[in-house]
């Protein structure tokens, strides 16, 4: 029995000290590195068990022969009235047809809704979470496998993972007071810089964090920062990087304290998004912002939602008002190791998550800053800025609003479908009325 | 997906629909998690606010139509259909989901197609025109869709002239309504199959 205690001990602390290290001074010893590396090895293993069970239960006849048709859909950035034949003027009781078949595909899968779940994998990462496919029963080597990982997550790692946060944050506040005690000046910015990143590190240790930072040539110093959200993470992953001050809604509880204390050592601007007020005030801030060279560069992510990171929705426009020169950030997480996206009720139950998962790995990619040419609008700005952080990242490019996340669509987009079909009927019934009344007029 | 509960579908339950509608396994599997995941209540059946809440569906003309067709259940009696007929007036179970969706499968030549031959696509589509479902599309039912997909753009004297012309058309038997087999015949030229397949993802 002493022994079982020893060896638990010896283990526990071991983990501790690695994931210690894996803190504070990952770079140099490429520990996360390491784990990730293992990971991935571990999950191909898995997948070819899977495989073999899926080929057999699944006896697919060959697919018709028109696998590559369009499914009608509606688009409502460009709506277009569906099945309509040009040759065959007016109403034919087949235009229907499609509208149907748009809504029924609609409900299998719509595009709006799909990018607020978290993404699906192409293959499983043995966490029970990503198992819709009843994956447990495959083989009993995986099934082992599954349960040692899931003791490794929670009864190893997660309460190693908790005890670095919980000193984690304590020290963050208390440099955050430290930094505040100093006047405002250079001195102050470069320690707060300096001790912000350090701590940011220190609390990415406790998600075994990974992030790679792709052409760190481009890294703001000053100015407006946007980048695609799918996280609370996204702010922290950014930050053990690189500092910046941070735009966001003000909050209560643990996050509200913590986000006071970051505002002693440092200019962000917290605001409540329901009063009309605050916002302008923010707008009004962040103008000013980007004419003093000397402030750090401020982040902001202007889908004003989470989404799961494999698409971009619609920028909101106001950022892309007041600055002119914006530098662009992608952001993409890899989700087989633990997904970062947060669609979880509860805050704490987002933490726990994301603190029972493997590991949290990303990219971050700097991309060089772009400019508003002379006669851009601001919609077509964010919509440019929008595509290239897309495209860098990988990730599908959307128009759709995701605020749509939780309100419902505006009914001038089912007016503007109604109008399209209407045009389609309705110049065709206008020359068939030219022509009835030249046929009258002849008789 | 399919995140948020775990999968309650028996085994039975997948060949039952499997044989019922002739989806795959994995595509039962799979439209388990969307119609999990539409269920925000949580309580295994879908209303009509968690259909309506799919943005793409709130903007399409004919969006409540088509939802109603998953709250109408249809009385055909199928061999081998066990079902109790009419669905409960707000509640659609996954069942009756599936079986909705099954009618637009595509079309196999080598299956046997029991809900998405082209005669049961025809038939779905003829319902949503004949809401009163007296196997009839009167005048006032064409109008009502008419309506539905036109909005205000066109008056209702233009769709009351559409509409007519569009039974003197169809009606071959006079009785100014446009019964099935009028309507199928209407169809003959249509490509069913295309305007009323979607590919299924597995």
């Amino acid at each position: 029995m002493m022994e079982l205690w020893t060896v638990l001990y010896w283990v526990y602390g071991f983990v501790f000290v690695v994931i210690f290290l894996s803190a504070t001074a990952h770079q140099l010893l490429g520990i996360r590195r390491y784990y990730i590396n293992f990971l991935l090895k571990l999950f191909a293993f898995g997948q070819k068990r899977v495989e073999r069970k899926r080929v057999s239960s699944d006896q697919d006849d060959s697919e018709t022969s028109f696998s590559e048709f369009d499914q009608p859909a509606l688009s409502f950035e460009q709506p277009r009235a569906l099945g309509i034949d040009e040759d065959n003027k007016g109403f034919h009781m087949d235009h229907v047809l499609e509208y149907v078949t748009a809504g029924m595909a609609s409900i299998m899968e719509d595009n709006v809704t799909k990018y607020f779940e978290p993404e699906e994998l192409p293959m499983w990462n043995l966490l029970s979470r990503t198992n819709d496919r009843a994956y447990e029963f495959v083989s009993a080597r995986l099934t082992v496998c599954w349960v040692v990982g899931f003791m490794v997550r929670y009864a190893l790692l997660f309460p190693i993972r908790l005890i670095i946060l919980t000193l984690g944050i304590p020290l963050f506040w208390l440099c955050m007071i430290v930094v505040g005690v100093f006047p405002n000046g250079q001195f102050k910015r470069w320690l707060n810089r300096k001790l912000v990143i350090f701590c940011f590190d220190f609390i990415a240790g406790s998600l075994s964090l990974v992030a790679t930072f792709h052409n760190t040539e481009n890294a703001p110093k000053r100015g407006i920062a946007v980048a695609n959200h799918t996280s609370p993470i996204d702010s922290v992953v950014l930050a053990t990087h690189n500092y910046y001050d941070m735009v966001g809604q003000k909050h209560t509880g643990l996050m509200g304290i913590f986000m006071r204390a970051l505002s002693h050592a440092s200019t962000h601007i917290w605001f409540e998004r329901s009063d009309e007020k605050d916002r302008s005030l923010v707008v009004e801030r962040l103008k000013e912002r980007v004419n003093s060279p000397d402030l750090p560069p401020i982040l902001i992510f202007p889908e004003g939602v989470c989404v799961n990171n494999t698409s971009v929705m619609q920028f909101k426009k106001g950022t892309f008002e007041i600055a002119s020169v914006i530098h662009p950030i992608a952001i993409r997480f890899d989700a087989r190791f633990g997904d970062a996206f947060w669609w979880q009720d509860k805050f704490l139950h987002y933490v726990i998550h994301m603190m029972t998962s493997w590991a949290i790995v990303c990219n971050v990619w700097y991309l060089p800053p772009m400019t508003r040419y002379p006669e851009e609008s601001a919609i077509a700005f964010a919509n440019r800025v929008k595509a290239k952080i897309a495209r860098q990242g990988g990730m599908i490019d959307l128009s759709w609003d995701g605020f749509l996340k939780a309100q419902p669509p505006k009914k001038e987009w089912l007016m503007q479908q109604q109008q399209e079909f209407a045009r389609h009927l309705h110049v065709d019934n206008t020359e068939e009325e030219d022509q009835l009344s030249t046929k009258e007029k002849d008789e | 997906m399919g995140n948020k509960s775990s999968l309650m579908l028996q085994e039975q339950d997948i060949r039952d629909i499997q044989s019922e509608t002739g989806f795959l396994p994995s595509q039962i599997e799979r439209l388990y998690s969307r119609f999990t995941s539409l269920d925000k209540g949580d309580n295994g059946t879908l209303s009509r606010e968690d259909f309506l809440r799919i943005p793409e569906l709130a903007i399409n003309p004919l969006g409540d139509r088509i939802v109603h067709a998953f709250f109408k259940e249809s009385e055909d009696d199928h061999p081998l259909n066990p079902l109790p007929k009419p669905s409960e007036d707000d509640h659609v179970n996954f069942r009756q989901f599936v079986r909705v969706l099954a009618h637009f499968r595509p079309i196999k030549r080598t299956q046997d197609n029991k809900l998405n031959a082209r005669e049961e696509k025809l038939h779905f589509a003829f319902k949503m025109y004949d809401l009163d479902d007296d196997e009839r599309i009167s005048r006032e039912e064409l109008l009502a869709v008419l309506h539905m997909m036109v909005g205000e753009n066109i008056s209702d004297d233009q769709l009351n002239s559409i509409a007519e012309r569009t039974i003197l058309e169809a009606d071959k038997d006079g009785d100014q309504m446009i019964s099935f087999e009028e309507f199928c015949c209407a169809l003959e030229r249509t490509d069913v199959e295309q305007k009323m397949s979607i590919k299924f993802l597995k």
